[in-house]
């Protein structure tokens, strides 16, 4: 006979195995401030390549001004705000990426929690009715 | 009310027995919208803009995550652009490259709200996405919304620019380069668009939030006006030509959208509102308990009578039987009729009602026992 509780816990498994498990068990591998760190220094990385493309950009929109008049105190001065923009966005983006990952990283942790228990509660009822039978 | 109350039942009920194949036709339905309206405005690339590559590409961008949409518009919009001219494709994959590296990352997931911000611009309803956005999503959402509009006024400056863009030959690539990063990066209706969406759906989002009575009608109204106010001072100060009819058409759209999306997602009963104060060692709390309105759907009992059967107990009846039948035929007729008459007469606000208070009076559970 179908047993309703059985179904819905594999039905429940099966639906995280679908959505998440895959992603969660990989990030479950790591140690929460190794995930953590190791995301956000990708994050800066990235973060790093945009802003130059974005300073190039913007560069490209705005040469001719910028190319008008130029002295060695301009420059610095417009090399010290563009350092200034990246250090801030760094920093936003530093705290920003290591708070996402790490509540990432307590998701997915109790989720394969929740995963494995479960699991290991279908196991016990297929004990169950293997020794009733 | 209870009417739009018992569709939402119907259309959750629909939703949730055939959400595969409404999700899928609905993703199909945005697939042809996107890549037509692309082809449509910017469709240099003779192959790639024709009817054929639209469906397919819809067809296939339907069996696959919403990622790959958003992904393969871009490809699209990117491959338009390099047929025009390669310097502004380079100048729009950086740009895209952008959005992609400072949000997309970290929320993939959600990339295809870019399509539904640009897709209200190009339909010239722009004023809906604050207040759907605001309403449904968080402030992040505001990202996504700024950068589907840079989007949108990508394509439309290439579309504007398209016939001096195509005339320029290897020499005037750089100009073209940089005359096209210029107009993107300083448009003055592009910036004005995208401030009017960012604090369209700040004000919607903060507005909602708030635990007021009627906080979502009050949000998708304040949102809809800060919308008008803010692109129509920004139209007059910085001397633009956006359409006001744009702008007040899609804020009046916006606050109709904000009503449906009320009923859909949330529909509560400010009359029956309990304000509730308790305390313990730490706080005081002041809790305001709104109960949700839900309605059951009535249920239509039907009756099948088939012509075979009908025929069999003709067939098995005597004439007696038969004379007895149609007495009863004859009585019950008008019976019948009557009742048809009354039920009609009443509203399904009084059934509802009806239902309700018997339901809280317990007399249905008297009736079923009667029986």
């Amino acid at each position: 006979m179908l047993d309703k509780k059985r179904i819905r816990l594999m039905a429940r498994t099966a639906i995280y195995e679908k959505e998440h498990a895959e992603e969660d068990i990989k990030i479950s591998t790591y140690y929460k401030k190794d995930y953590a760190s190791l995301n956000t220094w990708i994050t800066l990385i990235w973060i790093t390549v945009g802003y130059g493309l974005a300073a190039g950009v913007f560069l490209l929109c705005t040469a001719d001004s910028i190319m008008e008049g130029l002295t060695i105190v301009k420059l610095i001065l417009l090399a010290a705000i563009a350092l200034g923009f990246y250090l801030v966005l760094l920093i936003v983006y530093g705290i920003g990426a290591g708070n996402f990952y790490r509540k990432k990283y307590g998701r997915a942790k109790h989720r394969v929690k929740r995963y494995y228990r479960e699991l290991s509660r279908l196991e016990k009822m297929y004990k169950k009715e293997k020794d009733r039978s | 009310m209870s009417n739009l109350l018992v569709l939402r039942e119907r259309l959750r009920m629909l939703y949730a027995a055939y959400s595969v194949y409404i999700l899928k036709i609905l993703q199909f339905i945005m697939g042809l919208i996107l890549f037509g309206t692309i082809n449509a405005n910017v469709g240099f690339m003779q192959t790639a803009s024709s009817a054929f590559c639209t469906i397919g590409l819809a067809v296939i961008c339907t069996f696959f995550p919403m990622i790959v949409m958003v992904l393969a518009g871009a490809a699209l919009t990117l491959v338009h652009f390099y047929a025009l001219s390669m310097p502004i494709a380079v100048v729009s994959l950086v740009i895209f490259l952008i959005m992609y590296i400072f949000y997309f990352r970290f929320t993939p997931g959600k990339a295809w709200l870019v399509l539904i911000a640009a897709l209200a611009f190009g339909m010239k309803v722009p004023f809906i996405v604050p207040v759907i956005f605001g309403l449904l999503g968080t402030p992040v959402w505001i990202v996504p919304a700024a950068c589907g509009t840079i989007a949108y006024y990508m394509i439309h400056f290439v579309k504007a620019s398209s016939a001096a863009l195509q005339s320029a030959g290897a020499e005037g690539m750089y100009e073209s380069l940089m005359s096209f990063t210029r107009q993107v990066l300083t448009s003055r209706e592009m910036w004005l668009m995208v401030m009017t969406m960012v604090i369209g759906t700040l004000v919607v989002n903060t507005v909602r939030t708030r635990s007021t009575d009627h906080a979502w009608k009050i949000a998708s109204a304040a949102g809809a006006v800060v919308c008008v106010v803010v692109s129509a001072a920004g139209n007059i100060l910085l001397n633009l030509n956006y359409s006001y009819a744009v702008i007040i058409v899609s804020a009046v759209l916006g606050i109709l959208i904000g009503l449906v999306l009320e009923v859909m997602f949330f529909s509560v009963d400010y009359s029956r509102t309990e304000h509730i104060q308790f305390e313990d060692d730490e706080y005081y709390y002041y809790v305001k308990a709104v109960p949700k309105t839900g309605v059951p759907v009535p249920e239509k009992k039907v009756k099948h009578i088939t012509g075979q059967q009908a025929a069999d107990d003709r067939e098995s009846g005597t004439d007696m039987e038969k004379d007895k039948m149609s007495l009863q035929e004859k009585d019950q007729v008008p019976v019948n009729s009557e009742k048809a008459e009354t039920l009609k007469d009443r509203t399904t606000d009084e059934i509802l009602l009806t239902r309700s208070l018997s339901k809280e009076l317990g007399l249905d559970q008297e009736e079923k026992k009667t029986e």
